[in-house]
């Protein structure tokens, strides 16, 4: 049953939100953020994922089989684990960009705080 | 030199106490839990119709796979689609990362030695003059700069030669660096695994086999400087994270990138498409232009991840002096 997989990856989104949505610690908000992406990662391998089926690799394919069966074949879904591929990597550099911002904040203000941080109230 | 003074301590650590013993209640409670419930429904409702283990692949999947040999001479169907059926997606993506690398950068980098003569100060004497004739620093900012100095210098200079032995080490000098504590096994562990995970990236990379190619393969190259500078600490690899080094290397790996999708338009007509020989599949030059891409993207993501985890690895203190009584946010605003 991947529809569990998929519950599981909105329970994390969700658990993401509510963080982000309710914290005032700004290392918390970042982190919830981080769930929000690793929600991503297990929402689309999970879509990626089909019954029975084999790595989309054509490479070696099994005694009897050839490359080109197996790309007719049941196999897994390839775009989705590319989307995946790259929002790691441009997960990364994005949490890089929050948390060097929240260091400058921390240092500016001396508080992880943002109810504290509020030189943009008006 | 003047050190930062005993108020300033106290401060700090009257600050520091607040942030690890005040409570923070969470943020409207009420609200936030309604609106994730929300979300909750309108996730669960979109999940319950979407594609399940036993539907049949997306046309553009089953379309990736069937070109991927004939048309890239391509085992692996995930690199084929990464570099090249989304090849434009990737390029796009590609300058995203290099722009949040850039941010990295701009938010955290030190000032800078002076490289060149600008002639600031002539060009713009005639407003100092009307806007603000009192030049010069104040003894604050004469401390915060001379203790940000210090921490330069002493960085600077913990580059030389390190004593060699704990005993010998001066007095007065900075203490040691925390990977310095590592034990044997550590180092061992590290000295084994490193050529050995640099190599296995490396490899996946020029064969094509990994899905992904120079995106995993970047991550690894991260993985192998972080390992180094675990073990045996910023001094070891400074000769090789230097900004000049490395932020050359990320924009040539994007200047390659847009020559190696641009050639595509220039010599067959269309933005990344193939204009290299293809050579027999499971061979470094397999896929064309693909292989050419992926390379480059190695050097991109390695390059630029490295960056920037060192630029905030590396983010040095704030000097100033707090202004007002406990250092808390609002009493610093103007």
């Amino acid at each position: 049953m991947i529809l569990v997989n998929y519950l599981a990856s909105a329970a994390l989104l969700c658990t993401g939100l509510y963080v982000l949505l309710t914290r005032r610690n700004l290392i918390k908000i970042v982190m919830g953020l981080s769930l929000m992406e690793a929600s991503t990662y297990l929402f689309m391998v999970s879509l990626a994922y089909r019954a029975g089926s084999t790595a989309p690799v054509l490479a070696g394919p099994p005694a009897g089989k050839t490359a080109r069966q197996l790309a007719h074949g049941n196999v897994a879904d390839p775009v989705l684990q590319n989307f995946c591929l790259t929002a790691i990597v441009i997960g990364v550099a994005v949490t890089a960009v929050f948390l060097s911002v929240t260091v400058r904040i921390a240092q500016h203000y001396r508080t992880l705080d943002a109810d504290r941080v509020r030189a943009m109230r008006g | 030199m003047t050190r930062p003074s005993i108020d300033d301590g106290r401060a700090l650590a009257r600050a520091a106490e607040r942030e690890a013993t005040e409570r923070q209640p969470p943020h409207r409670p009420l609200i936030g839990a309604l609106l994730v419930a929300g979300m909750a429904v309108a996730l669960g409702v979109a999940m319950a119709g979407i594609p399940r283990e036993h539907a049949p692949l997306p046309l553009i999947a089953r379309y990736a796979l069937e070109i991927a040999i004939p048309r890239w001479k391509f085992t692996e169907p995930v690199n084929e689609i990464v570099y090249g059926t989304r090849g434009f997606d990737t390029f796009g993506e590609t300058f995203l990362l290099l722009a949040a690398v850039v941010s990295v950068v701009v938010i955290t980098r030190p000032r800078e030695k002076r490289r060149g003569y600008f002639g600031e100060s002539a060009a713009g004497a005639r407003e100092q003059r009307q806007d603000d004739p009192d030049v010069g620093y104040d003894a604050t900012e004469q401390e915060a700069r001379s203790a940000e100095l210090r921490e330069q210098d002493e960085r600077a200079s913990s580059g030389g030669e390190p004593a060699e032995t704990p005993d010998a080490t001066p007095l007065g000098t900075p203490a040691p660096e925390t990977a310095e504590a590592m034990t044997v096994v550590v180092r061992t562990a590290i000295r084994v695994t490193l050529p050995i995970l640099a190599v296995a990236g490396l490899y996946l990379v020029a064969w094509g086999y990994s899905p992904g190619g120079g995106f995993p393969g970047g991550a690894v190259i991260l993985g192998v400087l972080l390992l180094v500078y675990a073990g045996y600490g910023r001094r070891r690899i400074s000769k090789v994270i230097r900004p000049e080094l490395i932020e050359t290397l990320e924009l040539a790996g994007a200047g390659l990138i847009i020559m190696t999708e641009f050639l595509g338009l220039v010599l067959k007509g269309s933005f990344s498409a193939n204009w290299l020989p293809l050579a027999q599949e499971l061979t470094p030059l397999s896929g064309g232009v693909a292989q050419l891409f992926s390379g480059s993207e190695l050097i991109e993501v390695g390059t630029g991840l490295t960056i920037a985890v060192f630029a905030l690895l590396g983010m040095t203190h704030d000097w100033a002096r707090d202004e007002g009584g406990n250092g808390a946010g609002e009493e610093r605003e103007r």
